[in-house]
């Protein structure tokens, strides 16, 4: 590790600044994990670096950089849509549901902003470029509901599980497992589930009917609205922090790798990334390299039907056939490494316990989480976040389906067996 | 130093006239083949219209040329109801209100060496704008050039563009002009620009794309050129002397009509850009191509793999 050599010279020659009282509030086991994950976060940088001088794949760095981002954010923030959940769920603490919230409106904000650039007249039937509008129909609800009980069975949505493999989460191992098997078997009931339904559902984009001006004060109003009654029934919610107070400038750092983020912040931030995602490679989405790649273990092993009717034709993470890292896969190396990172300095990084059960119950809600978001065309970032971000009713169905499939299950105590 | 002292002063004294689009070609090539050089320079001439014609999904709204405008040409240019180019009326609202007005000079460009570019122009030409052009390497040189880009979509005031009744010998048909040369009633060279595999029947699809005609093969008589043959590596067009050569070396002098095909008729709009455009040649492009000829029932084919759809 080359890198991390160079990080702590860095951090030798910044010791200068930082001697007396502010040193003195890192321990030293505090400063070589820092340093080391100064080093991991320095090599992904340097990957970032290295591919931009790729000219095959130009999204290509772009997309690990944001992936890192993503990553930070996720740790940090604790941004687990399931753990949200079931912190308002169970212990009615409902300030984490609020980063949700503010991921929507932010991003809401900032697609209005880039989608007057794309696609000025919204009088057309044409929708914006790539984003992820998806058709609406039963099998939406029916494949969010089941992805909401996949996140209680396995612990995690499977953003969440790529961050909390970062952690040393090994339950996320089984589970991911699992959601490449649940694709596999999402690529053979999507032909019938198309046919008999989704070829026929509507897809609709506020801005059709409401302009962005209009779509953006109606999701501003159901935020608003969700936060007020999220707010309300919250008994044992945490006050929501305004940031971190620190003197120094070391002690200000030490905070943000071993203080959780405030919520509002972290949302805010994953809103504005997302924004960032869309006008420079796609929407934000976890799914499309995993799929990709059960898709292209299918085809190479005749498994399936040779033709997955209109797949390519829908928005959202869908999967193609392709050997190479996609931009996709990018954003997920830079996503698991970054949130190693961060979880490494924090002290946060322990290899959780793998037993017999919890693996077999990771493994079967993988498989759930993999045939629900492939059934969506994403999951809880791809078509929750970037769906409503972008005004699709699609996102918010989503949205409804899942916190009642996770409800459900966190009401059966399926999140308990393990 | 010379060299760049000259070159300063000369491209200085062009921009000086640039306001009319100059004849600003460099030796051996055609005034079809717009330069980057040359646009870069009349990125506001207002008499220059330029038109982003990808392929991908949201290449223009994430950076294009400063000026240029999109159409999309899978429901733009075409006439997906009746499987035709667009009507003359639909694309005279276009062009006007893409600000095109008669004496416009026209440039296109795209990704995918000027594939879909291309069949723009060849829409243009149908419809009878004078100077229409294309952008030599297309976006992808563009960028590789390091030249600016943009995602500022422009607006432009309504041109009063008028649009011809269609020039029926820039396109040809199956029953008109390809049927007759194929049964050897009239002579034309026929070009098949699709890949060597397809046009031997070896595969009845490029991979990537579902099968679309029921027979594998190619017209009788035809010859194959690839399409990618008329450009460099770097996706610019090859010199008027090599192209010349290249379709020469084929027995392809000009001296009769041509007609050019493929699967759908879009990339073989670049090589009858090529050959109509650069060359100057009678060249017909066959829009209905192998989807609609390989499919056509008491049409003969050639193929020379013998293969046979659906048989083991």
């Amino acid at each position: 590790m080359g890198s991390s050599v160079i990080t702590s010279q860095s951090q030798q020659s910044s010791s200068p600044g930082t001697t007396g009282a502010a040193a003195s509030l890192w321990t030293r086991a505090e400063k070589v994990r820092t340093s080391i994950s100064f080093g991991v976060i320095s090599l992904l940088l340097l990957i970032a670096f290295l591919l931009s001088s790729n000219t095959s794949n130009n999204t290509a760095p772009i997309s690990l950089l944001i992936g890192v981002s993503l990553g930070l954010l996720l740790e940090r923030g604790r941004f687990c849509f399931f753990c949200i959940f079931r912190d308002g769920i169970e212990d009615k603490n409902t300030t984490p549901f609020l980063s949700i919230l503010v991921a929507i409106a932010t991003g809401s904000i900032g697609y209005t902003l880039i989608f007057g650039q794309f696609l000025p007249d919204t009088s057309t039937d044409r929708l914006p470029p790539v984003a992820h509008i998806g058709p609406v129909s039963w099998v939406l609800a029916l494949s969010a509901f089941t992805f909401g009980i996949g996140m209680a069975l396995s612990g995690a949505c499977i953003s969440g599980h790529l961050y909390r493999l970062g952690q040393g989460y090994l339950r996320a191992i089984p589970a991911l497992i699992g959601t490449l098997a649940g694709f596999v078997l999402a690529f053979l009931t999507w032909n019938w589930f198309y046919l008999n339904a989704i070829a026929d559902a509507p897809t609709i984009w506020l801005p059709h009917y409401l302009g962005y001006s209009g779509s953006l004060i109606v999701t501003l109003l159901i935020l608003l609205g969700v936060a007020y009654f999220v707010i309300k029934r919250g008994v044992n919610s945490e006050p929501i922090r305004n940031g971190i107070s620190a003197t120094t400038l070391s002690g200000a750092l030490r905070n943000l790798i071993m203080q959780r983020w405030s919520p509002i912040t972290t949302g805010a931030l994953v809103g504005i990334l997302g924004t960032i995602a869309y006008l420079r490679v796609e929407p934000l989405g976890v799914t499309r390299q995993l799929s990709t790649s059960a898709r292209t273990f299918m085809k190479n092993n005749g498994i399936g039907p040779e033709t997955l009717n209109g797949l390519d034709r829908m928005a959202g993470c869908v999967a193609v056939v392709a050997e190479t890292i996609t931009n996709n896969g990018w954003l997920i190396i830079g996503l698991v490494g970054a949130s190693f990172a961060a979880a490494f300095a924090g002290g946060r990084f322990t290899l959780s316990k793998l037993t017999p059960k919890n693996s077999v119950t990771a493994l079967i809600g993988g498989v759930l989480l993999g045939w629900g978001s492939m059934t969506s065309l994403g999951c809880t970032i791809g078509v929750l976040l970037s769906g409503t971000q972008a005004f699709a009713v699609s996102g918010w169905v989503f949205f409804i389906f899942v916190f009642l499939g996770a409800f459900t299950g966190i009401k059966l105590k399926l999140h308990t067996i393990n | 130093m010379k060299k760049i002292f000259v070159g300063v002063v000369t491209t200085a004294l062009f921009s000086t006239f640039a306001v009319v689009p100059a004849e600003a070609a460099p030796k051996n090539q055609a005034r079809a083949v717009a330069q980057p050089d040359w646009l870069e320079k009349n990125l506001d001439n207002p008499k220059v219209r330029i038109i982003e014609v990808s392929t991908e999904p949201g290449i223009y709204e994430r950076g294009h040329i400063k000026n240029a405008i999109k159409f999309t040409w899978h429901t733009d240019l075409v006439d997906t109801v009746n499987r035709d180019i667009i009507n003359a009326k639909n694309f005279s609202k276009l062009a006007q209100k893409a600000g095109i007005s008669d004496d416009t000079t026209v440039v296109l460009y795209g990704d995918k060496n000027n594939w879909f570019a291309a069949w723009g122009a060849w829409i243009f030409n149908i419809y009878g704008q004078k100077d229409v052009r294309v952008l030599d390497g297309g976006r992808v040189k563009w960028e590789k050039d390091g030249r600016a880009l943009t995602t500022a979509v422009p607006t432009f005031a309504a041109g009063n563009f008028s649009v011809t009744k269609g020039d029926r010998s820039l396109r040809a048909t199956l029953i008109n002009d390809v049927l007759p040369v194929a049964k050897k009633r009239v002579k034309a060279d026929l070009i098949d620009i699709r890949s060597a595999d397809e046009y031997n029947g070896k595969i009845f699809a490029p991979s990537g794309f579902q099968e679309l005609a029921v027979r594998a093969g190619h017209i009788p008589g035809a010859i194959n050129i690839p399409w990618g043959q008329n450009v460099n590596a770097d996706g610019t067009f090859k010199t008027v002397a090599d192209l010349k050569k290249l379709y020469a070396d084929k027995g392809i002098d000009g001296k009769q009509d041509i007609i050019t095909y493929c699967r759908i008729g879009e990339r073989s709009s670049l090589t009858w850009f090529v050959l109509s455009e650069i060359l100057g040649y009678n060249v017909k492009n066959y829009d209905g191509s192998w989807t609609e000829y390989g499919n056509t029932v008491g049409v003969p084919i050639q193929n020379n793999s013998g293969t046979i759809w659906g048989a083991a």
